[in-house]
């Protein structure tokens, strides 16, 4: 920012220079004329020059007219910032011109003004093809635009000639302070270049630093996902160590001195004993309840609320949100309504793999298919990742089969490299599905 | 709010309606200014210097309604080419003015002139074959018509008619040569009576009536050491050489002392009428003859002609070019040159008017040789002398060269004025 305000200093004192020039080649041309004029020497100068000079107030008026456009043009650009490419490309294209046009109508006397330009136009042009086509015109006006340089078809007097009507003092005078301004303004002109590609490259090594703080940051972040993970999965296991012993423990416990206490009054007191084993029943009925409600309070939230097809797909448009990777899903196995630690299992195995997916192997599309032939069902979650070199258990894959095991299904997993040299991660995951009719007490 | 939309309305329609008024205005009434000078460029005297201005002007005016002429007023002769320059530096020179013979050069070269050559060749109602051919090349720059012609002057011979009878010597022909002159020269001069053959007989009036000349046209080779200009030189100092040292000076021609003297056309209709003639030399009759004619050459003698430029920034070209037309072609125009001004017409046809050259004569006891014939020889065998830059310096080079060198060093001289001429 502090460079941004000197630079635009710069460029303003430039200006300011440019415009004392202008005025400098605009008005000793028209002042010489009429002291020619005034001394009767017209007919020498004329003599001597072999030319004709433009309109003498048509110079000072073109040259300066063009340069407050040109300067206001500068000054607005920065004020109303646009971003459209074509309104861009225009404005420069009018500076362009309007250099052009100052230096013809300052008949080649001064062609430092495209330098100017191209000091306000260099950062300006963000297409690099377009800023090397500028900067080329622009170099090519200030090294031709000269009057020497073009002699053999320059028009109009040199201004040699008009300085050749003074006598040696105010000659000298007047050519130094035009050498003076001519090296002040390339002199100027360096140092807003020195400024501006120093301030650049400083730029690049902030962006730089910045870029590599952000990617420690994602790092640790994704060291510190994994321990969260450890963590909830250990809170989780202890908790439902705590719901074990808890529930079972206390219910089985009950149940099993029922049992004992039934058994020493079987013979005795049968009535006693069906009373107690009535109790016995009651307690693991109790029992099984306190089950379901604790494996009901560790199902997702998304199931509770809604169907197992409607969860998914909340899923998957979330993650969509999340992640921006591309899901894929087909359904083949009709209305999916099971038992709800097989709805869980599915839900957590499309939930794990997606998230391995995008995690592990950088996916952008995932396809994700659910068929279910007889009571088989299959899930098969395929991406277009890096895949994985070595496939560790501890991605969440151990706990796909833990629970598999339970349903007793089966997981397979690995690198996919297609025919088409396309490649991935899948993951098929398959079990038998209890008979829904069973299933429908709970 | 209809009424302020009325008036709103209405001060559109009235802005607009002025603007397009302001647009027919400037291309209906249009200003041509005109650079003159005032008196006569042939030193001359010339009492009514704007008539035949004035006088074409009001017809052009009367044909072209909507074209206004002007002109300033009071430009002495010798300060016309400085007021011109400096216009030309200001930007603010007429857009039709009168070129001097020896700024046709500068002008042409420096491109204030408009080239004419399309508009010539454009125009149905102009062809250049009324002209006198080196009048026109007057006009012309590298190839390039610049200009039009509007009045020549050529050099003759001036005669002291009495001196010759006295020695028993007949006016000579228009067709004479250098051996008649030199016969004549040779009789009448007798340095012991302050008597001599001509006065002011330069080298290079025998250079153009032997047929050569010493510059080419574009300015950049000299003909020092050409046969012919060697040939008129050696005339010439043949000339000199019979005067036994003596210089002879105009003054000795205004005594009546010396038999012949190169003078301007102009000079010749100035003080050939009446009043004049008696005014200028009252001691002796005198008449012109065409210039003598050298070996290989004609009666030819130097032409000079005022010319007629557009400027090349005018914004009335076709105009400017009417106008242009009427002061250099028109016959009546041109005819005036013979009232107001002391000049030949470049028009062929006005230059040989009977009825002119008629009342030309009616002024001059014996009625003088200058008829259609001779006007007409005299303008056609007319050389231009080119000017260029460097012309004054090297045409000094080549006097001195003259002056002060043998024969056998011209080339030499004329090498050295070669190398002057090509130098940047």
């Amino acid at each position: 920012m502090e460079k941004e305000k000197r630079l635009a200093q710069l460029l303003a004192l430039m200006s300011a220079l440019n415009f004392s020039v202008i005025l400098y080649y605009a008005l000793v041309p028209w002042i010489t004329t009429r002291r020619i004029c005034a001394s009767f020497s017209g007919y020498d100068f004329l003599a001597f020059a072999r030319q004709i000079p433009p309109r003498p107030w048509i110079v000072p008026l073109l040259a300066i007219g063009q340069y407050f456009v040109l300067c206001v043009l500068s000054y607005a650009k920065l004020k109303w910032i646009t971003e459209k490419f074509m309104h861009r490309l225009f404005v420069c294209f009018l500076e362009l011109l309007l250099c052009a046009g100052i230096i013809i109508s300052l008949g080649f006397y001064y062609s430092g003004i495209a330098l100017v330009v191209l000091s306000d136009l260099v950062h300006y042009v963000r297409n690099s093809f377009y800023r090397l086509c500028f900067i080329a015109a622009l170099v090519f006006m200030f090294a031709f635009g000269q009057y020497e340089v073009i002699f053999p078809f320059a028009r109009g007097i040199a201004f040699n000639a008009y300085l050749s009507y003074y006598n040696p003092v105010v000659k000298g005078i007047l050519s130094g302070a035009e050498s003076f301004m001519a090296s002040m303004n390339i002199l100027l002109f360096t140092v807003y270049m020195i400024l501006l590609f120093t301030g650049q490259r400083a730029e690049n090594t902030r962006i730089k630093k910045l870029n590599d703080k952000l990617n420690q940051a994602n790092e640790r972040l994704r060291d510190y996902a994994v321990n969260m993970e450890n963590m909830t999965e250990m809170r989780e296991r202890n908790r439902l160590a705590r719901e074990i012993h808890d529930t079972l423990g206390h219910t089985l416990t009950g149940i099993i001195m029922g049992a004992d206490a039934a058994l020493v009054v079987f013979d005795a007191l049968p009535g006693e004993a069906k009373k107690r084993i009535e109790l016995i029943a009651q307690t693991a009925r109790d029992g099984l309840n306190d089950v379901r409600r604790s494996i009901n309070a560790l199902r997702p939230d998304a199931i509770e609320k809604n169907s197992l097809d409607e969860a998914l797909k909340t899923m998957f448009s979330n993650f969509h949100l999340t992640t921006s990777a591309q899901i894929h899903y087909t359904q083949n196995a009709g209305e999916l309504r099971f038992a709800s630690d097989e709805e869980d299992t599915i839900y957590r195995i499309v939930q794990e793999g997606m998230t391995n997916a995008v995690r592990h192997g950088h996916a952008t599309e995932i396809s994700i298919t659910i068929t279910r032939n007889e009571n088989m069902l299959t899930i098969y979650v395929d991406d277009n990742g890096v895949g994985c070199p070595s496939v560790s258990e501890g991605f969440g894959l151990r706990h796909m089969k833990e629970r598999l095991d339970m349903l007793g299904g089966l997981l397979v997993c690995g690198n996919r490299e297609g025919k088409d040299g396309s490649r991935g991660f899948y993951l098929l995951a398959n079990f038998p599905v209890r008979e829904r009719e069973g299933m429908h007490s709970d | 709010m209809t009424k302020k939309r009325l008036l709103k309305f209405g001060g559109i329609v009235l802005v607009l309606a002025a603007m397009l008024f302001g647009c027919w205005k400037l291309h209906s009434e249009i200003t041509i200014t005109v650079g003159v000078y005032a008196g006569s460029y042939w030193n001359t005297p010339n009492g009514n210097c704007y008539q035949i201005f004035d006088d074409a002007i009001s017809s052009f005016e009367a044909a072209h309604p909507g074209i206004f002429v002007e002109y300033v007023n009071g430009i002495p002769t010798d300060f016309y080419s400085e007021w011109l320059a400096e216009g030309i530096l200001k930007g603010e020179e007429p857009d039709l003015f009168l070129v001097m013979p020896e700024d046709i050069e500068l002008f042409a070269s420096s491109g204030i002139l408009k080239p004419l050559d399309t508009m010539m060749a454009e125009d149905p109602d102009f062809s250049p074959s009324p002209y006198y051919e080196p009048c026109l090349q007057a006009g012309k720059f590298g190839g390039t018509q610049y200009a039009l012609p509007y009045e020549s002057v050529p050099t003759i011979m001036f005669v002291n008619k009495t001196l010759l009878q006295q020695n028993g010597i007949s006016m000579p022909e228009n067709n004479w040569t250098w051996g008649d002159f030199y016969r004549i020269c040779r009789r009448i001069t007798k340095p012991e009576k302050h008597q001599f053959g001509v006065y002011g007989y330069h080298w290079l009036h025998a250079v153009y009536s032997n047929g050569a000349a010493l510059f080419s046209g574009d300015g950049k080779s000299c003909y020092l050491a050409d046969q012919r200009v060697q040939d008129a030189i050696t005339f010439s100092k043949h000339l000199d050489a019979m005067n036994q040292g003596y210089t002879v000076t105009a003054r000795d021609f205004d005594l009546g002392n010396v038999a012949f003297r190169p003078f301007l056309f102009s000079e010749y209709r100035a003080y050939q009428p009446y009043p004049w003639r008696v005014k200028k030399y009252s001691g002796f009759e005198w008449d012109c003859v065409c210039m003598p004619a050298g070996y290989e050459g004609d009666n030819t003698s130097e032409l000079h002609t005022m010319l007629l430029g557009i400027s090349a920034r005018t914004r009335h070209k076709k105009a400017v070019w009417e106008l242009a037309k009427l002061l250099s072609i028109d016959k009546d125009v041109q005819k005036e040159l013979y009232v107001y001004s002391h000049g030949i017409s470049p028009v062929r046809s006005v230059a040989e008017d009977d009825e002119i050259l008629l009342k030309m004569r009616e002024d001059i006891p014996g009625g003088g040789s200058f008829d259609g014939k001779v006007i007409r020889r005299i303008m056609d065998t007319a050389v231009v002398v080119p000017h260029f830059d460097k012309y004054e310096q090297a045409l000094r080079m080549a006097e001195s060269a003259v002056l002060e060198k043998s024969d056998t060093q011209m080339l030499a001289a004329q090498r050295e004025i070669d190398i002057f001429l090509n130098g940047s």
